[in-house]
């Protein structure tokens, strides 16, 4: 049905624009936790490995269950031949309890790749701007763009240097530009300060975006006026997460993330009356 | 012939165009349906803007998730599992409350021209009646009482389950409105003498089946999957049982008009709902597997089949098997 198990390799499009076949699943796939990795005092990164391969497109997510505990969506930070890596954040009840307990060779429970990731390419000029955890679908996207010869460049925006991570990994696939609100590391200000920096200078045949909604829809905002094709990825409370449900519908056009996304097209969000609402900040957290 | 079949664009849209002569509009009590695909409550119907979407996407009519008096949050996850041959579910009635969802309800009358039936919910008479006129002041096309949701405790089934109390709410909310009132049920409500006493007390046309109590266990978890343990069983699996249920009320009641729900995938299993008795049929599930298109699909899917097989109008099809 699909022969995305090459999803790693190269993909060979001259046009420089790959449109691969959506595939989604929604059966809990059994994981085991392989390492963790500290990365900040609030964030960590786990690598899990699942029992068959799920070759998901960077910017889709997962459903990772905690029999017991509850269930979030999660997008993939990488992910190859059957490991793939999450970073979480320890914001609400779910990832508390997995911070505090699910250690090396924990059992977990995963369904999907679930929604639309991102429109992938070669051979093109792309930016990746990443806030804050909302960096990490970017990496397993800028992994996978850099096999494909793209040139990249990534501005990540932290609080300060304390919240700072994955800038080696970043490194390693494009050219990686740092801010902080306080200054002590990399630009000082916020990654809308940095991107605005960057935009007189340079243009790109495409920006990813995904972090606060605040910022995404402004360097949205930023990029469109120059003209240039964004993509951002949205975060909502997600409950079924194969669009039945409608708990994560965006208004007012009534976009569910979890099915019509979490990956939307700039142009689409530039049509939002009020991004803000209902994002989780503003929401009481059961997750 | 339906006066919109006239209008080539509109009918275009539905994704029907090859021949004008076959009428696929449809009734229910005294809705008129453009086709006879019904988005099922449960399903995306909490905001204006999903509704509208639905509608675009060629349904014929459009059923609300179940409005509660005050809004409800839901079940904490997992929430949804996918079994393969169907689905398991307790989102647990989560809605923006009535007085909430009236705002929605009036924006949405004024942009969406298909007839939208609100599901209504309660845990009392009292709050079956709030919640009944609110919508009914916000326009609501007609009303369905849900009798059957299978896994929130003083709801649904549970009210369902009381004969006399049921009888008391049909009585009650048709004496407040003439708007159509239908009823939700579930497999096990579909006995014929329990349908006789909500006919007798008024009720306008029946909603069958809801999804079915059910529980699924995840071996390697040693846990059940969903956090309220036992939720409504929809998709494929179901659709037998709901063409019995639906055969039986049709075959009792062949004047009350029905609403055929359950594990309706394809055209094919539409028009197998649409021999049995039903004069509408209530998509859901499905959209996990072929989302918004489905409502098209099986509009065309009907329609191809009334021309290969000489049905004119889908009236001609509607309880077919009872007059062989």
């Amino acid at each position: 049905m699909n022969n995305r198990s090459s999803m790693n390799k190269p993909l060979n499009d001259e046009a420089g624009s790959i449109q691969l076949p959506r595939q989604t699943q929604s059966r809990y796939i059994l994981g085991e936790v392989y390492s963790i990795r500290q990365l900040t005092p609030s964030i960590k990164e786990y690598t899990i490995k699942l029992e068959e391969e799920i070759n998901p497109n960077p910017g889709q997510f997962a459903m990772l269950w905690i029999p017991n505990i509850g269930e979030i969506p999660l997008s993939f930070a990488d992910y190859s031949t059957g490991t793939v890596k999450f970073i979480i954040c320890r914001v609400g009840f779910v990832t508390t309890y997995i911070h505090r307990n699910i250690l090396v060779g924990s059992r977990v429970f995963l369904r999907g790749p679930l929604g639309n990731g991102f429109t992938l390419c070669s051979l093109k000029n792309c930016l990746l701007i990443g806030g804050g955890y909302g960096l990490a679908p970017l990496y397993y996207l800028g992994r996978i763009l850099a096999m494909n010869n793209c040139r990249l460049k990534t501005l990540l925006g932290f609080k300060n240097s304390s919240d700072v991570f994955y800038v080696s990994e970043f490194s390693e696939i494009s050219d990686t530009y740092i801010s902080t609100e306080d200054g002590e590391e990399g630009f000082k200000g916020t990654v809308v300060d940095m991107v605005r920096k960057i935009l007189a200078e340079e243009t790109f045949d495409i920006v990813y975006v995904c972090g606060r909604e605040q910022m995404l829809m402004k360097v949205v905002k930023e990029c469109s006026a120059k003209g240039m094709k964004t993509e951002a990825s949205l975060e909502r409370i997600i409950k079924c997460g194969v669009g039945l449900c409608g708990s994560c519908s965006v208004e007012p056009l009534g976009l569910r993330v979890c099915r019509d996304g979490p990956v939307f097209d700039g142009r689409l969000l530039l049509k939002l009356e009020d991004p803000l609402k209902n994002n989780r900040e503003e929401i009481c957290i059961k997750n | 012939m339906y006066k919109e079949l006239k209008n080539l664009d509109y009918f275009c849209k539905m994704g029907f165009p090859e021949d004008l002569s076959i009428d696929l509009a449809t009734s229910i009590s005294k809705l008129s349906l453009r086709n006879p695909t019904i988005l099922a409550s449960g399903i995306l119907g909490s905001s204006c803007s999903l509704l509208k979407r639905i509608e675009d996407a060629g349904a014929g009519a459009l059923t609300t998730k179940t409005i509660t008096k005050n809004p409800r949050e839901g079940y904490v996850n997992p929430v949804f599992v996918d079994l393969g041959y169907g689905y398991l579910n307790a989102i647990g009635l989560r809605n923006p409350g009535a007085d909430n969802f009236s705002k929605e309800l009036s924006k949405a009358k004024k942009n969406i021209q298909i007839p939208i039936i609100t599901s209504i919910g309660g845990s009392s008479i009292e709050e079956f009646m709030y919640v009944a006129e609110r919508m009914l002041e916000s326009g609501s096309d007609a009303l369905e009482i849900n009798l059957s949701c299978p896994h929130v405790e003083g709801y649904g089934l549970d009210i369902g389950s009381d004969i006399k109390l049921t009888q008391q709410i049909i009585k009650q909310l048709k004496s407040i409105s003439s708007k159509p009132l239908f009823a939700k049920i579930s497999l096990h409500q579909s006995r014929i003498d329990i349908l006789e006493k909500y006919i007798d007390a008024g009720l306008d046309g029946i909603s069958a089946i809801n999804t079915v109590k059910a529980l699924a266990i995840n071996i390697k978890a040693l846990s059940p999957i969903l956090s309220n343990i036992v939720g409504g069983l929809s998709g494929p699996c179901i659709k037998p049982i709901a063409l019995a249920v639906v055969y039986e009320i049709y075959r009792e009641f062949p004047d009350i008009p029905i609403i055929g729900v359950g594990g309706i995938q394809s055209p094919e299993d539409a028009v197998e709902m649409i021999l049995v008795g039903a004069s509408a049929v209530g998509i859901g599930s499905a959209i996990v597997r072929k989302d918004l298109e489905i409502f098209r699909e099986i509009t065309r899917g009907i329609g191809k089949f009334m021309l290969e097989n000489g049905f004119k109008s889908i009236r001609e099809l509607i309880g077919y098997i009872h007059r062989r």
